[in-house]
């Protein structure tokens, strides 16, 4: 009776044990998150209150759209449209705010509690690969997140009754919010990680958000308005800082989005989108044969250039107002919305990665990190000798 | 292979502060090991670095022939550690708990319901399966620690301080359950600061005090080499310089510590004989003329020799 009576569980294979990891902490983590009311109370308070905030956008908007759609002459969408358009933007508003508080508060304490309630030393003696326990805690916080998302769908749906808004709108409205649950769910985790007290760790995970969002508006702005100062530029022509700034910016992408539901790219979100990406005030937005000042101040009066776009007088010197055929100026219009929207799903789902890989290499015991460079055998031998008069 | 356990010259340092001092630890098959030593005798942290929770600073530890530090998951595999201090999940029951740290020994579903059934059974939990593991007693919930260390079947056991902070009743429980997994096969490695509970269980103790391993081996011998030295309280009515002088010419006698007080005259005598030879000592010091009032053994158990060996290391060298 010397050895173990049961046979031993053989080895798996490298990403089996990565996914297995993962499914064990899920299966734990959601077991004990659906466990009770809970979560079904939350999901039909969610689902009640986005009900509401649709059936509240349609009561105020309804009237308005309607009087635009008879008197407000050409440039306006149908009434209609202008519904779906509303609810869309008040829909998009609220989830991405909702999805800015609850992500990074699911992860923010998701290593960090374990720390403080001395269960992460029974979770790391186990064989599971740390990088599985990583993921398993983020895909099962986001799986909550996911669901509230994907449980509002039909919701968002209530805009195709109204037009103004097609399905590949939803769609991308839908990408953003995941991915914008990924990356900040990612931050929380990182910082949960990194960081021993959940407090802490939840306070600099939303210094963060709020960093992303508000931040990166602000460096932008302010770089703008300093560099069109410059003392070389004369004319006060704008300058704007590298729009790369904001592409870790989830409020920006989800404005993209609502631009594209703008007709013919004609609006304030629009017109937003066109000033971040350098078109300035003065750009022009056709549609069809009709083609209108970005910033809605009215129709362009210029010269008509090949292929019925219109030229703006004030050509602004940069690269949008190239040569092409004779000596005439072409205004090539750019579409101004679904350029943000893109960058950011790429750029925060590469935020996302790195920081699951660096959450992964913190919550290996601190201790055993480092193992490899603080292996000096001979010298911390040398040292670990104390003196003869050892206490 | 000749131990589960091997160290050789393990070392850790924190800050610069030595915790454990070059260590060499050897715990063979199928034995209780004991390791007992006072707070901050560098137990824990020699079990931390045996766990892969800690790196040694130097040095070398292989568990069941497997280096801490070259495959930490392949050790992991093969022990089952219960820490001094931990907590418990909220929100999860009694079964869930022990399921969930199956899964992540990567135990298949087919066995972990039997098994859940068997380990509780072992523990004496059999009638809390559904209970939530946050409402648990204190003790409960060691043995529940003691459960989930079982669930992939290791070969030994690393439990840290597991009786801290239990009644007695529930001390003499984890003890008997201790035995029952020994009886299964099981290799434990136990500490404790309390070394009477120890000695009722352990086939070998390891005594450990500022991070050096002062004596390791079978109980009986340690005992027996320990014991052999007792420490006799002599109460003397005549001029107890006279005694001390007269007790110093025995070569059996130590250091002789005049501990009088409230109008006694007391002298702490370590002695080294055997109970014969103590009654020799009392006969020839009566008739050395001495007015001896009380000559007794104080109660020399091994908490008291564990003092004394940990009271005397500066001068111990050999961590035998």
């Amino acid at each position: 009776m010397t050895t173990a009576t049961l046979s031993r569980e053989p080895r798996l294979p490298r990403l089996r044990e990565f996914g297995w990891s993962v499914t064990t902490i899920m299966v734990k983590e959601l077991r004990s998150r659906f466990r009770g009311r809970r979560a079904f109370v939350i999901i039909t308070v969610y689902l009640g209150v986005l009900a509401l905030i649709a059936y509240g956008v349609y009561a105020v908007v309804a009237p308005q759209a309607q009087m635009q759609a008879q008197f407000g002459g050409g440039g306006f969408a149908n009434a209609s449209a202008t519904i779906g358009q509303a609810i869309f933007l008040l829909l998009s508003i609220f989830q991405m705010l909702l999805v800015g508080f609850i992500a990074p508060a699911f992860t923010s304490g998701a290593i960090s509690l374990e720390r403080e309630k001395q269960t992460l030393d029974l979770l790391v003696t186990t064989p599971m690969r740390p990088g599985g326990i990583i993921v398993g805690k983020l895909l099962a916080a986001l799986a909550f997140v996911g669901l509230m998302i994907v449980a509002a769908i039909p919701i968002s749906g209530l805009v195709l009754m109204y037009g103004g808004a097609a399905i590949d709108d939803i769609v991308r409205q839908q990408v953003v919010l995941l991915v914008t649950a990924l990356g900040l769910g990612a931050i929380g985790l990182f910082w949960s990680a990194l960081i021993k007290r959940t407090q802490a760790a939840t306070v600099l995970t939303y210094v963060t958000v709020l960093g992303l969002v508000v931040g990166t508006a602000m460096i932008f702005i302010f770089w703008s308005i300093v560099s069109t100062r410059d003392a070389d530029n004369q004319f006060g022509t704008p300058r704007l800082a590298p729009e790369q700034l904001l592409w870790v910016n989830p409020a920006v992408a989800m404005m993209d989005v609502v631009a594209n539901t703008e007709l013919g790219g004609f609006g304030a979100f629009s017109s937003l989108m066109s000033t971040l990406q350098g078109g300035g005030s003065s750009g022009v937005v056709c549609d069809g044969d009709t083609c209108f000042q970005a910033d809605g101040s009215g129709f362009v009066s210029g010269p008509v250039g090949a292929g019925g776009v219109v030229v703006p007088l004030d050509c602004p010197p940069n690269a949008r107002c190239g040569v092409a055929g004779d000596d005439l100026a072409v205004f090539q219009p750019q579409p101004v919305s679904g350029h943000f929207w893109t960058r950011f799903v790429v750029s925060f789902a590469g935020i996302s990665l790195l920081l699951t890989l660096a959450s992964m290499r913190l919550v290996v015991p601190a201790p055993m990190r480092f193992v490899f460079r603080r292996r000096r055998p001979a010298k911390a031998m040398r040292e670990a000798i104390p003196p003869a008069e050892a206490d | 292979m000749t131990g589960i356990i091997e160290t050789r010259g393990l070392v850790k340092r924190y800050d610069g502060e030595l915790a454990v001092a070059g260590i060499d630890l050897v715990v063979a098959a199928g034995e209780i090991y004991g390791l007992v030593g006072p707070n901050g005798a560098g137990k824990t942290t020699t079990m931390r670095i045996l766990a892969t929770l800690l790196a040694p600073t130097a040095g070398e530890a292989m568990v069941c022939g497997v280096g801490v530090t070259s495959d930490p998951i392949e050790v992991r595999r093969r022990i089952g550690y219960m820490p001094d201090f931990y907590g418990v999940y909220d929100d999860m029951r009694v079964w869930e708990y022990l399921d969930f740290f199956a899964r992540c020994y990567s135990v298949p579903a087919a066995r972990r319901v039997g098994m859940i059934g068997e380990l509780l059974e072992i523990v004496g939990l059999g009638d809390r399966r559904d209970s939530y593991v946050e409402a648990l007693s204190r003790g409960m919930r060691q043995r529940l620690c003691l459960a989930h260390t079982l669930v992939h079947d290791p070969q030994l056991l690393i439990l840290d301080e597991p009786a801290s902070g239990l009644d007695p009743r529930a001390r003499v429980e984890m003890r008997e359950i201790l035995r029952e997994l020994s009886g299964m096969g099981k290799t434990i490695l136990v500490s404790s600061h309390i070394l009477p509970e120890l000695a009722e269980l352990c086939t070998s103790v390891g005594i450990m005090d500022h991070g050096r391993l002062l004596r390791s081996g079978r109980i009986e011998d340690i005992e027996r080499s320990l014991r052999a030295t007792a420490l006799l309280r002599i109460e003397v009515l005549s001029d107890p310089a006279a005694a001390i002088e007269w007790l110093g010419t025995d070569e059996r006698v130590g250091d002789v510590l005049d501990v009088s007080g409230a109008g006694l005259t007391r002298l702490d005598v370590p002695f080294d004989g055997s109970a014969d030879e103590q009654a020799a000592l009392l006969r020839s010091m009566i008739q050395a003329g001495h007015l001896v009032s009380s000559f007794s053994q104080t109660t020399s158990d091994l908490e008291e020799i564990f003092l004394k060996v940990t009271g005397q290391d500066g001068n111990e060298e050999t961590a035998a």
